[in-house]
């Protein structure tokens, strides 16, 4: 019984942990996927991209030394963010701005077949650009404290849970980055501005408003937060230049698990998907973990289609 | 204060405007009539820029327009209520009006503006946090017409205001209009279906029918003409 009640405790402590990483990653997406409506399949390259820009930080630019090895890799992954932020707002400024925002109204299905098609190929170039810059060797970040735990002990002793430091540092950090992050679109100017964008091109271009410089940070935002999301997991998992594949299904089941549009909900989302899929590992082999994820996915989009945290507006 | 000389204007080759010039000098109330297709909207996106004119040129306070990229014209004063209202929906009522506010007049006269809608429309006091998506289509009017006023422009100008409003909105939503015209002596120029009230509050109408003015003059001139009486008053 007891034994039982720890692996739940164990599976849900982890489940939390991961999925505060996840939900950081399906904000990202929620910006573009769920604000912009652009369907971005780089999105989990650009993530790999961020999380070896955090690697080299580390150890090339010298993180290491100035911050040492525990803290060190989370400086990275935060510094990647900035860095990233630069990259999306460069790549929709060149490339995505061709097939969204004021131009769509020329381009078939609103751009969506050409963001296709453009992302796809950004996610191939990135790929193997990856592979032919970093190698295909797998590398992580670890931190010192990656493999150290707390223990808790519940039930004066007879249950104890394990909590990972460096993941409960990275949830942390993760948990405050969507809190700012959703302070800044929901409260600032820029961030109304953003919403305003994606909602209505032409009333806000009849407002005044910048509507591509509010897309381009839109964009940057939401790839430099994903960034952050990768760095922060690569202290505790190695990755190679596919890493992206792996997470962007959980990524955009996440945000639409929250509700398109919903930058807290994506992050609920995301939570969510942490725990599904370790809370899952007490019952299923390892390698059914994300059926796991779709099952309820499925059933969530049979069920409540709007999301779990969907709002009920409509859009036009 | 607006200018429109011999304008030109249409969609992929095929002209909708042939040829239309009109005034609309500071302070007036002006309406443009005529039926579907005529060219009305489009005559408004031309004036704010979502259309580029093929010939012909709009002055706006000396300005020609030509040189302004769209997203510059508010900022001169050029507030556009568009059709169907276009409201941002998933934002509420309160961050559309911010959204109205983007211009520099806007951003500094906030505070009074903001209480002068709101005397005007004060449903939307109430309805303040709610997503605009949500609302009835005669409060996303009000909402629409709101954001409008809260750029604090020069140049209000609605497209059709009334469309698909019932009656008692319509009319609602017509007597707020002069009522902000008579407070405020904003220049107001409207374009609509609905011709009888349009000439009536108006000083000046045109008439706009396939792309060009067949008519123009005051509510008592218009008003007297047999054309305009029986294709648009229904008598």
């Amino acid at each position: 019984m007891m034994l039982q009640l720890e692996g739940i405790l164990q599976a849900l402590n982890a489940g939390l942990l991961l999925g505060a990483h996840y939900g950081l990653m399906c904000v990202g997406l929620s910006l573009i996927f769920g604000i912009m409506r652009v369907i971005n399949f780089a999105h989990g390259d650009f993530m790999m991209l961020g999380m070896y820009v955090a690697f080299h930080l580390f150890t090339l630019l010298g993180l290491q030394m100035v911050f040492g090895s525990a803290a060190g890799p989370f400086i990275a992954a935060l510094l990647a963010g900035p860095v990233l932020f630069l990259f999306g707002y460069i790549a929709q400024r060149f490339l995505i701005s061709r097939v969204t925002g004021t131009r769509i109204g020329s381009l078939e299905g609103e751009g969506h077949y050409a963001q296709l098609i453009l992302t796809l190929g950004l996610s191939l170039i990135l790929q193997s650009g990856g592979q032919i810059l970093f190698g295909s060797v797998p590398v992580s970040i670890p931190s010192d404290i990656s493999s150290t735990a707390w223990e808790l002990e519940l039930a004066g002793g007879d249950v104890v849970v394990f909590v990972n430091q460096a993941r409960a540092v990275g949830a942390l950090i993760a948990v405050a980055v969507v809190a700012l992050l959703v302070l800044f679109i929901g409260r600032s100017r820029l961030g109304k501005s953003m919403r305003a964008a994606a909602d209505n091109v032409q009333a806000a271009l009849y407002m005044g408003l910048d509507v591509d410089r509010a897309h381009r940070i839109t964009f940057g935002l939401g790839i430099g937060v994903t960034a952050i999301a990768g760095g922060l997991l690569a202290s505790s998992y190695p990755f190679t230049p596919y890493v992206g594949l792996e997470y962007v299904i959980i990524m955009y089941a996440g945000v639409v698990l929250g509700g398109l549009g919903s930058t807290l909900g994506a992050f609920w989302g995301g939570l969510l998907i942490g725990v599904i899929q370790q809370g899952s590992a007490l019952l299923l082999p390892t390698q059914l973990q994300n059926t796991a994820i779709f099952v309820v996915f499925l059933l969530v989009v049979f069920l409540r289609p709007q999301g779990l945290l969907g709002r009920s507006a409509e859009r036009t | 204060m607006l200018e429109i000389e011999d304008l030109q204007a249409g969609y992929g080759g095929s002209p909708v405007l042939k040829g239309v010039s009109l005034s609309v000098g500071e302070g007036e109330f002006i309406s443009v009539v005529g039926p579907n297709g005529a060219g009305k909207t489009t005559l408004f996106k031309a004036v704010s820029g979502t259309v580029r004119p093929s010939a012909g040129r709009i002055r706006f306070g000396g300005t020609d327009l030509a040189e302004v990229p769209v997203a510059k014209r508010p900022h001169l004063g050029i507030a556009h209520v568009p059709e169907g209202r276009q409201l941002f929906p998933s934002l509420t009522v309160m961050e559309n009006l911010e959204m109205g506010a983007s211009t520099a007049a806007g951003q500094r006269d906030w505070a009074r503006n903001l209480a002068r809608v709101l005397d005007w429309f004060p449903i939307l006091a109430e309805r303040r946090n709610q997503l605009a998506g949500t609302l009835s289509g005669g409060q996303q009017q009000m909402v629409a017409v709101a954001r409008g006023l809260t750029s604090a422009p020069k140049l209000l100008m609605l497209d059709e205001p009334s469309m698909g409003l019932a009656p008692a909105m319509a009319e609602f939503i017509f007597a707020r209009l002069v009522e902000i015209h008579r407070e405020s002596r904003l220049t107001i120029l409207l374009v609509e279906q609905r011709v009888a009230e349009a000439l009536e509050f108006a000083d000046r109408g045109y008439v706009l029918e396939a792309g060009r003015i067949v008519l123009e003059g005051t509510h008592a001139v218009l008003s007297a003409d047999d054309r305009v009486r029986q294709a648009y008053l229904g008598m």
